[in-house]
């Protein structure tokens, strides 16, 4: 979710404070952001809550609120701050009553289909090497998929670690893309 | 993602290993391990790229089942709980699906048509195990159905087999064809197979009856039982008690003196002599034994069997 999805849960003013606190370079501070957000809801979810990204978005907001009375005199790593403020409202959470969530299923065919459609189109919008890359990546399984993958990297000249790196961001591209294709199918 | 910038550098983050990520992202970490983590989690990003990592290598895992069921439990109940988590496992079964049926160098020269194909695939939704578990028992059941069927219906079977297997010829049926076939059990044995089904004509019988020299009005004589079947015959084992090599000339003859069929180079060890039944009647028959070279001289041995 980026800042601005979470901007009518606040005050403008709040909110550029807020930004201003993390980073006084705007871009950076949207990326501190986006960051501190994505930990707070990967801590939340392996605490085992149901809601990680509207306990995580809630501590933001109360930061948000706050950051007018500690920003002079708060000292060390504010991402840290943000932990505190969310240990409270994960305190306040498993004191609600649980409500039980449906489970989402995607078995429909014709979204499948689409998906995979998706799928292709945004296979065809990556370089040559990037497509082959991740073929090769996602190509074999178990020791197979290994040592394949070994292989790649040698013939890249990088280490595994390098390639993972590099599926992981061929494959966010991919993702945007099948997500913004989705909506574009009306999905 | 400017982190990603960031090497994936283990001083950073030192002092958890990619187990201990794991098993933070799937909850499982003790209780003990959870604060200290959290805490690095919020300031270390090199601990944040690594973790970027291991979540798409879970999520790769989930899609690919290797995951044992705990672990898939526990991806389910505390993995899988945010929408990116979803989209990431989203992709990552996709890709999967799309390229993990073979391998890389296939995969980088597979035509168009086959993607097709596995677009088809995807969409009857045999990419799912548990369509793949129903296709297999189908099969199964296919094939137990068409066992069963030949099991019960053994003129069906029949008839598949003889389309299969062109049928033999007729062993031993011509008396002057007779051959020797060296495998065969030893004379002392004697066996008298039920006769055949009158309506199952295409099928063979053989009776084995160990014959040895008698004179002609010896009291107690091995019994042949007649069989209808146009293929049937006896296999009279002659036991050579002389020289053992032979060549021998083995006549069957009735019991009034006809011959009935005629084997003219007998040779040993084994002293076969196949005799079709439908050359016989209830009676008493005679085989005569004779030296192969000179058939003028006086007979080697008789045997005696009775036909009834």
């Amino acid at each position: 979710m980026s800042p601005a999805k979470n901007f009518q849960f606040l005050k403008q003013e709040d909110f550029d404070r807020l930004l201003a606190w993390l980073d006084p370079d705007p871009e950076r501070a949207g990326l501190t952001y986006e960051r501190i957000r994505w930990r707070l809801i990967a801590i939340l979810a392996s605490r085992g809550c149901a809601i990680p990204e509207e306990l995580a978005d809630e501590t933001i907001d109360r930061v948000a609120r706050r950051v007018a009375d500690i920003r002079d005199t708060y000292v060390g790593d504010k991402a840290i701050y943000f932990l505190g403020v969310m240990n409270n409202v994960h305190h306040e959470y498993l004191k609600r009553p649980k409500m039980a969530r449906p489970p989402e299923t995607v078995d429909d065919v014709e979204v499948k289909e689409k998906t995979h459609l998706c799928l292709d189109k945004c296979l065809d919008k990556l370089t040559a090497s990037s497509r082959r890359m991740i073929e090769r990546y996602y190509a074999a399984d178990k020791q197979a998929k290994i040592d394949l993958r070994k292989q790649v990297a040698a013939e890249s000249g990088v280490s595994l670690n390098t390639l993972r790196l590099r599926a992981l961001r061929i494959r966010e591209k991919l993702q945007a893309c099948i997500e913004q294709c989705l909506q574009t199918e009306g999905l | 993602m400017t982190d990603m910038a960031n090497p994936l550098n283990a001083a950073v983050s030192d002092g958890f290993s990619d187990e201990t990520i794991r098993r933070f992202l799937l909850g499982s970490l003790r209780a003990s391990e959870q604060p200290l983590f959290e805490q690095r989690l919020m300031s270390d990003v090199g601990l944040d790229a690594r973790m970027r990592l291991i979540e798409l290598d879970l999520a790769d895992d989930y899609a690919c089942e290797r995951m044992t069921t705990s672990e898939r439990q526990l991806f389910e109940q505390r993995f899988l709980v945010t929408a990116d988590r979803q989209r990431k496992l989203r992709v990552s079964e996709l890709l999967h699906d799309r390229f993990s049926f073979g391998g890389a160098t296939e995969l980088a020269a597979r035509p168009e048509t086959d993607r097709g194909a596995n677009r088809l695939w995807h969409f009857f939704g045999l990419d799912r195990l548990a369509w793949r578990i129903a296709f297999g028992a189908l099969i199964l059941l296919m094939l137990f159905g068409t066992v069963l069927l030949v099991v019960k219906e053994a003129r069906l079977a029949e008839r598949i087999t003889n389309r299969i297997i062109p049928k033999r010829s007729a062993p031993r049926s011509a008396p002057r064809e007779v051959n020797h076939p060296t495998n065969i059990s030893s004379p002392e044995h004697s066996s008298t197979p039920s006769p055949m089904p009158p309506h199952d004509s295409a099928t063979q019988s053989v009776q084995t009856v160990a014959l040895f020299p008698t004179a002609r009005d010896a009291g107690k004589i091995p019994v042949v039982t007649l069989s209808s079947g146009e293929k049937d015959f006896v296999r009279l084992k002659l036991a050579v008690t002389v020289d053992q090599t032979g060549p021998y000339r083995a006549e069957v003859l009735t019991i009034g003196g006809q011959s009935v069929l005629a084997v003219d180079r007998l040779q040993g060890p084994q002293f076969d002599v196949d005799v079709p039944m439908r050359l016989l009647k209830g009676g008493k028959y005679q085989v005569r034994l004779s030296d192969a070279r000179d058939v003028s001289k006086k007979e080697v041995a008789s045997y005696y069997f009775l036909v009834q």
